[in-house]
Parts: C-alpha cells; sequence; structure tokens
C-alpha cells in the first residue's frame, strides 16, 4: 500500500516537472514573440474580418501616432483609405495575401501618408478566419524624392532648353564673329592653351602662304618649322610682354605690325591673339618722306654753308670793311643760318634714324670728360642768362663704356641745352654724375618751367614742344630729345626724366658700363 | 483613500482558486505605461506591506497564482494612486488590449455566435480555475448580450474591472463607436451571480 503511495507520488512529481518546463518554454516562446513583433520596424497590424483592428505593433503606433489602447479596437477604415482598404481586404479574404497595394494611413494628427500594404490571411487551426496581418510600408519619403526628382527633372528640361537656346545663340555669336574674323583686314592668329595654333583667318593664311589646317593645333615651338612663319615665331618667343606692337618685316614688300594681347578668362591668362595689321604702304609712304626730307636737307645744306661762309667772310672783313649798322644785319642774319644749318642737321640726323643709317662708332671712352666738355661749352651761355650751372662727380674715378664721342656728346648737349634754354634767370641747373654696378648714370636738373603732366607722354616724340615753352618764344626744332633717345637706345642705354610744371625738370640717363656694353654690342 | 484592512487582506488570500500569471500581467503594464518604473515600485511596496511582495517583472505569464493576489493588486493600486471606479473599469478595458489573454480571445473571434456561446467559456477556463463564464442571451436586432459569472465571488473590485474588460472585448468582435457593460447582478448585493449586460450601438 505504502510502496503504491510512493509510486503514484513519483509519478505526480513527474508530471509537475513537465509542467514546470512546459511554462519556462512557454513562458519563452511568449517573450519571443512578444519581442519579434515589438521590435519589428515595419509597420504590422491584425484586423480581424470585420475590419476591426485587433493588435498592432510599436511601429505601427509611432507611424500612426495612436497609442496601442486607442488603436485596438478601433474600425480599421477609420485608420485606413477607407476604399482602398476595402479592396485590399476583400482581396486577402479571397486569395490569402496581397502583396504591395497602394494604401493611405490617417494618423492621429489627420496628415494621411500613402505607403505600400502587403497582408496575409491569418486563420486558426480548423481553418477559420480570424483576420488579416496587414504591413504598411511607408513610401512617403519615397514619394518626397519622386515627386522632387520629378521636379528636378522639369527644372533640368529648363535648363536643357536655356542650354540650348544659349548654344543656339552662341552658335549664331560664333557664326558672327567667324565671319567677323574671316573678312577681318587685318591677319588674325590664336594661340591657346600649351601655345597651341588654335584659330588662324584667311588673311594670315596669305600673309603667311600657308594653310591653317596645316598649323592648327600645333604648338609654337612646332611653328618655327615653317620658314614663312620664322621671323614671327621669333618675335612672339623673344618678346615675353603683356601686350605689345612690333614691326614684322616678313618679305621685302610685306610689313606687318603685330600687336599681341592676352586672351583672358576669369582674369587667367588662357591664350594669345595676334593681329597682323599690314603696314606696308604705310612704310613706302614713310621712306618716301624721308628719302624726301633726306634729299631736301642735303640740297638745303649747301646754299646754306654757302651763305654761311660768306656771311663770315662779310663779317670777318675779307670783302672789305662794313658799316656797325650793316655788321649788325650780318650778324643776325648770320646767326639764322646758323640755326637754319642746325635744323637741317637734325632732320637729317632723323632720316638717319628712320632709315637706321644712323651710325655710330662706338669706342671704350671714359663718360666724365665726355660731360665735363659739354659743362664747359655751356657755361657761357649759362652765365649769359645768369643761370648757376654744377657738375657734380662722383668720388671714385669715372667707369668706362663703349661709347659713340660724337653721339653722345650731342645727347648730353641737347639735355644741357634744354636746362638751360628753358630755366629763367637766376635759375640752377645741377649735372650729376653717378656709378652703379652695372652703369654709369647722368641726371641733368634744371629749376625751369617744367612739362606740363598732360604732355609729358610726348616728350621724346618728333617736333613736340611744350605748350609752355612755346608761350615762351624760345628757339628750338623739337628735335633734341628724339634724336637724344634713339642715341641712347642705341647705346643700349635708358632715358627719363621726373618733371613738375613750374618747378623744373630732371632727364636722367643710363649708360651700361663696358661689362654690359659688349653683350649688347654681341646684339647691335 | 483609506488603507486595506488586514482581515480583508486575510479573507481574500483565503479565497480558493488559481489565476494565471497572464491576468496580473495586465496591472503591471497598465501602471508601466501611465505611472512608470515609479509608481510599479510604489505598488510593489504597498503588497508588500500587506504582507505579499510581490515583483511585477518576474510573474510568469503561463504560471498560476492565488486568485486572492489578483483582487489584492487592484485594491493595492488603487490605494497608491487614489483610483476610482472608472479607473479600475480603464484598467480592465486596457487589458483587453495588451494582456496576452486577449491576444488568445483574438483566435476565437471569428464568428460573434462562436465567440459568444463556446470561445468565452473555453477561454476562462484556461485562466481561473474558479468560477463558470455562461453565455445567456446574444440578440444582434437588438444589440445587447447577457453573460453570467457563476461561482466566482472574489471581490467587488474585480467586478468593476471585469466590467471594463467585458467592454474592451466586445469591442473587438462588434463595430461599435459605443459599447457599454453593466453588471445588474451581484453576489456581493446578495444575488448568486455575477451577470453582466452589454450594450452596444
Amino acid at each position: 500500500m505504502a510502496v503504491a503511495k510512493g509510486k503514484k507520488e513519483r509519478i505526480r512529481r513527474g508530471e509537475e516537472d513537465k509542467v514546470s518546463i512546459l511554462l519556462e518554454d512557454l513562458a519563452s516562446l511568449e517573450s519571443y514573440a512578444r519581442d519579434l513583433f515589438s521590435f519589428l520596424p515595419l509597420p504590422v497590424c491584425l484586423i480581424s474580418a470585420i475590419g476591426i483592428i485587433l493588435d498592432a505593433n510599436p511601429s505601427f503606433e509611432e507611424l500612426s501616432g495612436y497609442r496601442l489602447e486607442e488603436i485596438i479596437g478601433k474600425p480599421a477604415e477609420e485608420v485606413f483609405d477607407k476604399g482602398r482598404l476595402g479592396e485590399i481586404s476583400k482581396q486577402t479574404l479571397e486569395k490569402g495575401f496581397v502583396r504591395a497595394e497602394e494604401l493611405s494611413i490617417f494618423t492621429k494628427n489627420k496628415k494621411e501618408i500613402l505607403g505600400s500594404a502587403s497582408a496575409t490571411l491569418r486563420k486558426t487551426e480548423e481553418g477559420e478566419i480570424v483576420g488579416y496581418f496587414l504591413g504598411f510600408f511607408n513610401l512617403a519619403g519615397i514619394k518626397k524624392r519622386e515627386k522632387e526628382l520629378r521636379e528636378t527633372q522639369v527644372a533640368l528640361a529648363n535648363i536643357l532648353e536655356d542650354v540650348e537656346e544659349a548654344r543656339a545663340k552662341a552658335e549664331e555669336e560664333k557664326n558672327k564673329t567667324g565671319a567677323i574674323i574671316i573678312n577681318l583686314t587685318d591677319g588674325i592668329l590664336v594661340f591657346g592653351e600649351e601655345d597651341k595654333l588654335s584659330l588662324m583667318n584667311p588673311l594670315a593664311e596669305k600673309f603667311f602662304d600657308i594653310k591653317a589646317r596645316d598649323l592648327i593645333d600645333r604648338p609654337i615651338s612646332e611653328l618655327s618649322t615653317f620658314p614663312t612663319l620664322k621671323p614671327l615665331i621669333k618675335v612672339l618667343t623673344e618678346e615675353v610682354g603683356e601686350i605689345f606692337r612690333k614691326e614684322v618685316s616678313l618679305k621685302k614688300d610685306l610689313t606687318l605690325e603685330m600687336s599681341a594681347v592676352p586672351v583672358l578668362r576669369k582674369k587667367e591668362r588662357i591664350g594669345n591673339l595676334i593681329i597682323l595689321h599690314d603696314i606696308t604702304r604705310e612704310k613706302l609712304v614713310e621712306k618716301m618722306k624721308t628719302e624726301f626730307v633726306s634729299l631736301a636737307a642735303h640740297q638745303l645744306r649747301t646754299p646754306l654753308s654757302a651763305i654761311k661762309w660768306t656771311l663770315k667772310m662779310l663779317l670777318d672783313g675779307d670783302l672789305g670793311k662794313i658799316t656797325e649798322e650793316q655788321r649788325d644785319f650780318i650778324t643776325k642774319t648770320y646767326q639764322s643760318n646758323e640755326r637754319m644749318i642746325t635744323l637741317i642737321n637734325n632732320l637729317l640726323d632723323i632720316t638717319r634714324i628712320e632709315e637706321g643709317r644712323y651710325i655710330y662708332k662706338p669706342a671704350l671712352t671714359e663718360f666724365e670728360p665726355i660731360v665735363q666738355f659739354v659743362v664747359d661749352s655751356c657755361k657761357g651761355e649759362a652765365e649769359r642768362k645768369k643761370i648757376k650751372i654744377e657738375f657734380r662727380k662722383p668720388k671714385k674715378k669715372s667707369r668706362r663704356a663703349m661709347l659713340d664721342i660724337e653721339k653722345i656728346r650731342l645727347a648730353v648737349e641737347n639735355l644741357l641745352d634744354n636746362a638751360i634754354k628753358y630755366t629763367q634767370a637766376g635759375g640752377r641747373v645741377i649735372v650729376s654724375l653717378k656709378n652703379t654696378p652695372k652703369e654709369i648714370e647722368l641726371s641733368v636738373k634744371d629749376s625751369g618751367v617744367g612739362i606740363p603732366k598732360d604732355q609729358q607722354g610726348r616728350v621724346f616724340a618728333k617736333f613736340f614742344r611744350g605748350a609752355n615753352v612755346i608761350r615762351m618764344a624760345t628757339e628750338g626744332t623739337g628735335l633734341g630729345l628724339f634724336i637724344t633717345k634713339n642715341i641712347i637706345e642705341a647705346h643700349g642705354g635708358r632715358i627719363w626724366f621726373e618733371s613738375e610744371e613750374g618747378k623744373g625738370t630732371t632727364f636722367y640717363l643710363a649708360l651700361p658700363i663696358k661689362e654690359e656694353f659688349e653683350g649688347f654690342l654681341r646684339e647691335f | 483613500m483609506k488603507g486595506i484592512a488586514k482581515e480583508e487582506v486575510q479573507k481574500l488570500m483565503e479565497v480558493k482558486g488559481e489565476t494565471r500569471g497572464v491576468t496580473l500581467t495586465i496591472d503591471r503594464d497598465y501602471i508601466l505605461k501611465n505611472k512608470g518604473e515609479e509608481g510599479l515600485k510604489k505598488v510593489e511596496e504597498e503588497l508588500g506591506e500587506l504582507g505579499y511582495p510581490i515583483k511585477y517583472k518576474e510573474i510568469e505569464t503561463f504560471g498560476y497564482y492565488p486568485v486572492g493576489l489578483r483582487a489584492l493588486s487592484l485594491l493595492a493600486i488603487k490605494k497608491v494612486f487614489d483610483f476610482d471606479d472608472k479607473k479600475i473599469e480603464e484598467i480592465g478595458f486596457f487589458g483587453t488590449r495588451v494582456s496576452l489573454v486577449a491576444k488568445f480571445f483574438i483566435k476565437y473571434i471569428s464568428s460573434v455566435p462562436k465567440v459568444f456561446l463556446r470561445e468565452g467559456q473555453k477561454i476562462w477556463r484556461k485562466h481561473w480555475t474558479i468560477g463558470r463564464l455562461v453565455p445567456i442571451e446574444f440578440n444582434k436586432e437588438k444589440k445587447y448580450a447577457v453573460l453570467q459569472l457563476k461561482d466566482f465571488n472574489l471581490h467587488p473590485i474585480y467586478c468593476i474591472f471585469l466590467r471594463g474588460y467585458m467592454s474592451g472585448l466586445f469591442s473587438l468582435i462588434i463595430k461599435s463607436p459605443q459599447i457599454t457593460c453593466q453588471e445588474r447582478k451581484c453576489p456581493f448585493k446578495g444575488d448568486e451571480y455575477h451577470e453582466y449586460l452589454i450594450k452596444w450601438q
């Protein structure tokens, strides 16, 4: 009896253990099911066959804005788009599932969210329909992006339209520009990136007797292999200035004035525009004029010299005694004749300069004695005009330079003459000489009338005379500074000035000392 | 709110029968959602003072607990938060939204008469070892139903809870903007059993 009782007890305990294990498993299963439903990121709800929301997960709560206790028991048609939900519900109940059907949900705060719904039928073990699970995929973001994309598409289409319009306009402009370039009376060359030739108009082709198609896209370095282009390329590669003008003689009967202009895009240089203007005719006319002046001057100088010597003989009494009155007249005539000879000589110098025949005879010479000579020779005139003249020499020994003594003397004379001529009585002229490591620098400073600011740009031009000095009725041909500049530059030197009207002017000239001059001579 | 008398607690805990832990988790979830962890702690302290230091989070959903504890949990909540009957009813309604009992119930709601006539009793038996849920009438046309709960004399507070619970359950099976539940018979008022009248629109 006791054995049977013990056995029964064991069986009971065994059953209790089994129940306990089953309960544990159930609790785990419940926890798993709860987690699965709770942490699912997709909003899901269970809708009964009669359309009542029976359950929902936290994602659905979040999307709809309803709390769980509010949403459960709520007719689904109050939450979803009634018409669409009816169709989805019908299809799900018939087919057992629905996939990715468009459906709107209305949130608690009356906001409509468009999404994609999928539904699966839920049945009991006996096969009876409980309802269906409905998963809702929020398409609001996608729809928004779709809308943005459509808007972007429209905007792009508009931009494309604008671009096309702009392109057509640009094409028209290009054609116009092309026509202008083709028909231009100047030759045009355009060098683009990496100095490659990108454009050559027909006139340029004619100048160089070459076809553009053979040159386009070739770099400048390659173009020098074409003989007719050599002079141009030489200038282009040697001249590095931003904008410059240069005469280029291509053939005996063809002289071009070449202008180079940088092509800029947002201040960045993207190429060079070369304009070639045919100045052959101008050069010819100029040459003829120079020849005429030269001829006229030569023709005039001979009789003027004869007049000079005749007047000299009269003044010296070689042709008999003359009265004082006669001497006065003849002296004035002699002086006028002298001025005429000076003018003729200047004109001849200019024609020589222009014809490139202003012959220089450089020799290694000290500059200081030349300046001293000129200062000394001007002292008489300065004293007569009551102008104090001062020569400031460097303490160190004078440097030597390759100089054409006669021409340099003329240049210094011109500067000093001007200084004395345009300085009032009681004024002062200071001649200073100084040596720099590479140059000998001379300055001639006066306390004269100065050069009007608006005329300073033309000081070295032929026949230039300042408006203020013309009013002073001083003598002058307006050729002195032109000749001086040419002389100095022919020596490889530089000339410049500083001036203030009413206060005075300082002219500077710098000549290279021997070492520098030798380099210059090699090119000369 | 006056305290819970020890005699009342003792009497309650002497009621025979057990209930599944899932019925107690309704209280836990409601307090957590509406009063937070702090609120739950207060209820646990109150139960501890009454001699039943329950840890709600350790309640096993499918485990069995004394039926008295179910009513005691509601009494402690009522005391701690000074809840009126409406709030207790709200806990009942809330239970049908979150508790696993309701989730099980969902399975049987394919047709209202079936739920009413058969599955209600079955579910009750799954969760309580005492009491019988007896369907009396279901009038679809007049929109009302009558249910009786027999052999279940736990505590009047649970009668209030059940009013909310019944309303909640019927809202899952009947599409209506308003569902009410009235206890028209109660053993604590001298009747033999509980009788609930559920009406809808």
